[in-house]
């Protein structure tokens, strides 16, 4: 738990059309090889991502676990598998850690985003314990707390659109995050929407992220600005 | 009674010129009586994948199924497009697992490669053994006909309209020959940019 709470930041949110992901990319050192697209936010299924804070090599033995156990249901009952039916599965995995063997549990708290035609878009949280959760939304990792004290003033549970959704994600990740100023590169966004009859999840581009982050900073921008301006008026 | 042609059914795919095309006929029968005449043997596991799996009924489902596992477990891992060369190297080797109670059907796949869009095509037998090659693979009970009808109305560097009507008549005269095959056929064309799917009317007996 430690761990975790020192991890990079992830928060999701749901909205009337769709589910979101945000996370903090930790590791922007130059040094570093930009191998991969996606570091923190991985599809499990068709219907379904997820992100991960925590133990990297614990996440990635778990997202494997993830994935085999939603391609095996596919398989039995060709249908893709319900979302909190994966959920709880890993969840009873990892809860097997905590209570048999001497083995020591997995230290990654994972943000499930997924559609099921049953409970349409859905956003679910496990933590190491095997404790999981449904949530209208919410953030693991660093300053999950402020940034959770922030959704509960600011997220609205009817009539919010993925777009506003997103611009609420950025505004929540820039307040809670340590660095000073938010870019494309810090930050990975991923959303799953329905397309028709089938779940589309698209992982960000890093001008689509820019362009959000710029849209955000200029709101801000002209926010303070009247601020000044009403602080001037009532002064004078 | 061969297990292979209890139920019937073909397959073709051939090589054209930058495309392929692959071709099934529609029949699912259990001896002389046909049951559904919508029965479609290929399998797109890929936008640009496709696999034809003639022989036992219940294999074909089976085995396209368990290739969508190890395709999307492959895609999810590795997060590209699988090759299908490297396909071929799937099927081969789940079809190998079975050695000694194999699964009852001789598949073919046809694709373009994720990246370079280089054509391919292959058949197995039924317990893996790959072949390459650069003209025409077939499969299925009226194998013997469309031997004969392809070798002799394929030619290299077909675009894909005539590779399409190649492929049709090969098809379809070949299965007109065969008790157990037709009732209709399905072709796919595959080109770098697009999937063409034409069902076509044969001899509807």
């Amino acid at each position: 738990m430690e761990a975790i709470g020192h991890a990079g930041t992830c928060l999701g949110i749901i909205a009337e059309d769709g589910v979101l992901l945000a996370a903090e990319r930790r590791n922007v050192h130059k040094l570093l090889d930009e191998g991969y697209f996606s570091d923190k936010i991985y599809k499990l299924h068709d219907n379904m991502a997820c992100s991960v804070a925590g133990i990297t090599s614990d996440a990635n033995v778990l997202t494997n676990e993830l994935r085999l156990i939603a391609q095996r249901y596919s398989l039995q009952y060709q249908e893709p598998i319900p979302c909190e039916q994966l959920v709880s599965w890993l969840c009873d995995i990892k809860q097997a850690y905590t209570q048999y063997g001497g083995l020591r549990p997995f230290g990654v708290s994972i943000l499930y985003m997924g559609w099921d035609k049953h409970y349409g878009f859905q956003l679910y949280q496990s933590d190491p314990s095997g404790n999981y959760g449904g949530w209208k939304a919410t953030c693991i990792g660093n300053n999950s707390s402020a940034a959770i004290s922030m959704l509960k003033q600011e997220y609205k549970s009817e009539g919010v659109k993925l777009a506003e959704a997103m611009k609420l994600a950025v505004k929540v990740l820039s307040k809670s995050l340590d660095i000073t100023k938010l870019t494309h590169e810090k930050v990975e966004l991923a959303t799953l929407t329905r397309d028709g009859n089938s779940c589309k999840i698209t992982i960000m581009t890093a001008t689509d992220v820019q362009k959000l982050i710029d849209e955000y900073e200029a709101d801000e921008a002209k926010a303070s600005a009247e601020k000044k301006e009403k602080e001037k008026a009532s002064k004078s | 009674m061969s297990i292979m042609s209890y139920n019937g059914g073909d397959v073709i795919a051939m090589m054209g010129k930058n495309c392929v095309a692959i071709a099934c006929d529609r029949r699912f029968g259990i001896q002389a009586q046909t049951v559904s005449t919508d029965f479609d043997k290929i399998f797109e596991m890929g936008p640009k994948l496709f696999v034809g799996l003639p022989g036992l009924a219940t294999d074909t489902q089976t085995v396209a199924q368990r290739l969508k596992f190890r395709l999307n477990l492959y895609t999810l891992r590795e997060n590209r497009a699988m090759k299908p060369k490297t396909f071929m190297s799937v099927v081969s080797n789940l079809l190998y697992e079975k050695r000694f109670g194999p699964y009852f059907i001789e598949p073919v796949v046809a694709g373009l490669d994720p990246k370079t869009n280089e054509p391919f095509i292959c058949s197995l037998d039924l317990i893996g053994c790959p072949m390459v090659t650069d003209d025409f693979v077939v499969s299925g009970t009226a194998s013997e006909q469309m031997y004969g009808m392809c070798e002799s109305l394929w030619q290299p560097d077909l675009g894909p309209d005539d590779l399409f009507e190649t492929i049709s008549q090969a098809l379809m005269n070949a299965v007109d020959r065969d008790a157990t095959s037709g009732w209709g056929a399905k072709v796919y064309v595959i080109e770098a940019d697009k999937v063409t799917i034409k069902t076509l009317k044969a001899r509807m007996d």
